[in-house]
């Protein structure tokens, strides 16, 4: 089967960099090292899968069967305000991670999501690497992922190198209408495809060309392009084998068969519920609190978004659109909110009825969940051609809110979040005023597709797990890029600041190759 | 959304006599390199000798080793139409268990392992089609039709399973079932329908890969919607989706 190779014979030293995970961090990192000339190794948990597959997520249960269309195999067990459930994330587990079935926005952040600045004081001071160092990674990153958009008019900073999107159909015009006359200021979302001939705009699914820019298709494959990088699927690290303030080895499930891999460099990208895991896993005599873990930060300041969904008609019928975005509602009386975007879906009635009964969970009407199917049928023969945005409303970190060892997430959602979100819904009814526009929400619904947080850097190692050059603070040859560096969450998608930061800790690593 | 013959080969098992020589002409004259499976080798050759461009696969479909090494031969198929099947009429008393595993083998296990070999190149591109023949049997199963009703049942179970594990993956095989209708074959009745006629429809059926014919069943030429019981047509009709059978001749 056309797969990406999977090099189970892989040999198990002499590797200049050993990547865990090859998700938009490990996949952009790991290319950035091959193509500068480094031996990489990717070690990837889920399985090799034909390259023409194009599901997307799905309930599909069994975990076999899950594992074999790349979506993280076992439910996530979240225990939030001391609720417990059992659910499936939009989390993937395969060559590209989650980043398969994403829609491909790739957004860079606006520069108070980084900096503190006068007006908008920044909840942690200020990541340890400002905007402006970050600027060159975001465009090198947006280049290395084909992206195509229009700026931001409200920003003031240098826009991104963006290609030229494709001309605005006839549903997105008139939302861009729309939205211009209610004094708000769209414009074309950064996209990340590359849009080759027969290109079906795979949003939310996989694409079976490389056409959609994904940790697959922009990291790992030109990685392998290369010939200098190698990739093992199937391989589930178990434990980092410590040697003092060193990764001796790692040591990893393959096919059933206990492998241990050296390398001289270590970098963990398993994402922000599975970085932290392998780190906690690995406590040992001399790291009893977990490896790299001297700060108790490992796994700690756990964010996602909350997503705040919104049904619009446009009053045209038309496919769905992903185009819109706007920055209107950022950052409003002082508090930070986030970005508003059209999520590529038209409510269709599964849609509906899924949103429906997510809005009945956890509420005493849950025995009506059922119910929910009827009126979701009537939305539908209304809805039929409306277009869903959605709100991302930026979450920030609290110590308690963390993943364990176990893979438990365990989250409160703080009352500052809650006034917050009350803001946010607010702004949103007033941008709508006038527009035939629904917010669907009642109850806060976490983004869990959009996990951060759990491995924070900054400059004190007592406050922060990674060092700015995303290298631990406590292990001289372990680096990190995923998301779990970032100390807050932002109010955009993070997936461009991953590829961005990945790329930022491939340099510092090529630079200190000597 | 047509397979043409640049898309691939076509692979028709029990190529050897009745409906799936019928096939094989047709696909032949459509000009379509077609593969023929069958156990009897004259048998094939004389389809041969009908069909330009046929050539004769001689194996027995029941032995998956067997299948796997003739599949390894052939090029990339396009088309995989499993109209193999054997139909033997014993009385159930009559049956051993060897017998009954030599029908099971034929027409379930078979269609399975000429499904397994030529799903390889279709997952490879992403693009294929694959159309078994079945029938009704299961539904109210004839007196001395034991093995057959209780295999070609399992086949069209087969066909449902399927489609549960590729579909969602693999939207651009696509795999359905058809009925050809009571034939004047030797598996079917003296007063049948011409092979000729049947096939026709088969092979046009066959070449069609539409998404949207994946999980579908037609009979004959046409279309058999699955039942839906009451509460499930006050729907259909309240929300003005009504489903409509479809026919070959507007497709």
């Amino acid at each position: 089967m056309s797969t990406l190779a999977d090099h189970g014979d892989a040999p198990e030293g002499g590797w200049d960099a050993l990547v865990i995970g090859t998700g938009i961090g490990g996949g952009t990192l790991g290319r950035r090292l091959a193509e500068a000339g480094m031996r990489v190794l990717f070690l990837e948990k889920g399985q090799a899968d034909a390259r023409s597959a194009e599901n997307g997520l799905s309930e599909v249960a069994l975990p076999e069967a899950r594992a074999v269309r790349g979506l993280w195999p076992a439910p996530l067990t979240a225990t939030v305000d001391g609720i417990t459930q059992r659910f499936f994330a939009p989390l993937g587990s395969g060559p590209g991670g989650s980043s398969v079935f994403y829609a491909a926005t790739l957004e860079r952040p606006d520069r108070h999501d980084i900096d503190d600045t006068p007006g908008r004081p920044h909840p942690t001071g200020g990541w340890p690497l400002g905007f402006d160092t970050l600027a060159p990674s975001y465009a090198e990153a947006a280049r290395l992922y084909r992206v195509y958009g229009t700026p931001d008019p409200l920003s003031p900073e240098v826009p991104l190198p963006l290609r030229a999107p494709p001309p605005l159909t006839a549903v997105e015009a008139r939302l861009f209408d729309r939205l211009q006359r209610s004094g708000l200021h769209p414009y074309h979302a950064p996209t990340g495809i590359e849009r080759i001939d027969g290109c079906r705009m795979c949003l939310g699914r996989k694409c079976p060309k490389a056409c959609k820019m994904d940790g697959r298709s922009a990291g790992v494959e030109p990685a392998l392009a290369t010939g200098r990088a190698r990739l093992v699927t199937g391989a589930e690290v178990t434990r980092l084998v410590m040697d003092g303030d060193r990764i001796a080895a790692v040591e990893a499930t393959v096919d059933g068969t206990s492998r241990r891999f050296t390398a001289r460099r270590i970098v963990l990208a398993g994402g922000a519920l599975g970085s932290p895991r392998v780190l906690l896993r690995s406590a040992c005599e001399d790291w009893p609190d977990g490896v790299a873990n001297r700060s108790g930060l490992v796994g700690r300041n756990l964010m996602f978004h909350l997503n705040e969904i919104l049904a619009v008609w446009p009053g045209l019928d038309g496919p769905p659109t992903k185009a819109v975005s706007f920055r209107d509602l950022y950052h409003r009386d002082g508090q930070r909110l986030g970005t508003v975007q059209a999520m590529g879906i038209r409510a269709s009635y599964g849609e509906i009825t899924y949103y429906l009964q997510r809005m009945l969970e956890g509420t005493r009407l849950a025995p009506l969940a059922p119910v929910a199917r009827l009126p979701a049928a009537l939305a539908a023969r209304l809805l039929g051609s409306a277009q869903i945005l959605v709100g991302l409303l930026e979450d920030l970190p609290y110590r308690e809110n963390r993943v364990g060892a176990d893979g438990h997430i365990h989250y409160t959602l703080h009352d500052e979040l809650k006034a917050r979100r009350r803001v946010f819904r607010r702004a949103l009814r007033q941008a709508f005023r006038g527009q035939r526009g629904l917010l669907l929400g009642i109850a806060p619904d976490l983004n869990w597709g959009h996990p951060c947080g759990t491995l924070r850097f900054g400059h004190d190692p007592a406050h922060s797990v990674l060092r700015a050059d995303g290298r631990t603070h406590d292990v001289e040859n372990l680096w990190v890029a995923d998301a779990s560096f970032m100390p807050t969450s932002m109010g955009v998608n993070p997936s461009l600041t991953i590829a961005a930061f990945a790329l930022h800790v491939a340099d510092g690593m090529l630079g200190g190759r000597k | 959304m047509r397979v043409t013959p640049e898309d691939g080969i076509v692979v028709v098992t029990g190529a050897g006599s009745g409906l799936g020589r019928a096939l094989a002409h047709v696909f032949a004259h459509k000009g379509f390199a077609v593969a023929g499976l069958g156990r009897r080798a004259e048998a094939l050759e004389e389809t041969a000798a009908l069909c330009p461009g046929f050539f004769a696969v001689p194996v027995d479909i029941a032995d998956a080793g067997a299948v796997r090494a003739a599949f390894a031969t052939l090029p990339a198929p396009a088309v995989l139409v499993n109209n193999a099947a054997i139909y033997p009429r014993r009385d159930l008393l009559a049956e051993t268990g060897e017998s009954w595993a030599e029908t099971v083998n034929s027409n379930l296990n078979g269609l399975v392992n000429c499904t397994l070999a030529a799903l390889g190149p279709m997952v490879q591109r992403g693009q294929g089609r694959i159309l078994n023949v079945a029938t009704f049997a299961d539904l109210n199963p004839l007196p001395g039709a034991a093995a057959y009703s209780v295999s070609k049942g399992a086949a069209r179970i087969f066909t449902r399973a399927l489609i549960a594990d590729i579909t969602d993956r693999f939207p651009g095989i696509v795999v359905s079932d058809w009925m050809p209708g009571m034939l004047a074959t030797k598996m079917g009745i003296r007063d049948g329908l011409d092979p000729a006629t049947a096939a026709a429809w088969g092979a046009t059926l066959a070449l069609l890969r539409d998404p949207s014919l994946t999980g579908s069943t037609f009979e004959m030429d046409r279309e058999i919607l699955p039942p839906r019981g009451l509460k499930n047509r006050v729907k259909d009709a309240l929300l003005l989706r009504r489903r409509r059978p479809r026919v070959l001749s507007d497709l």
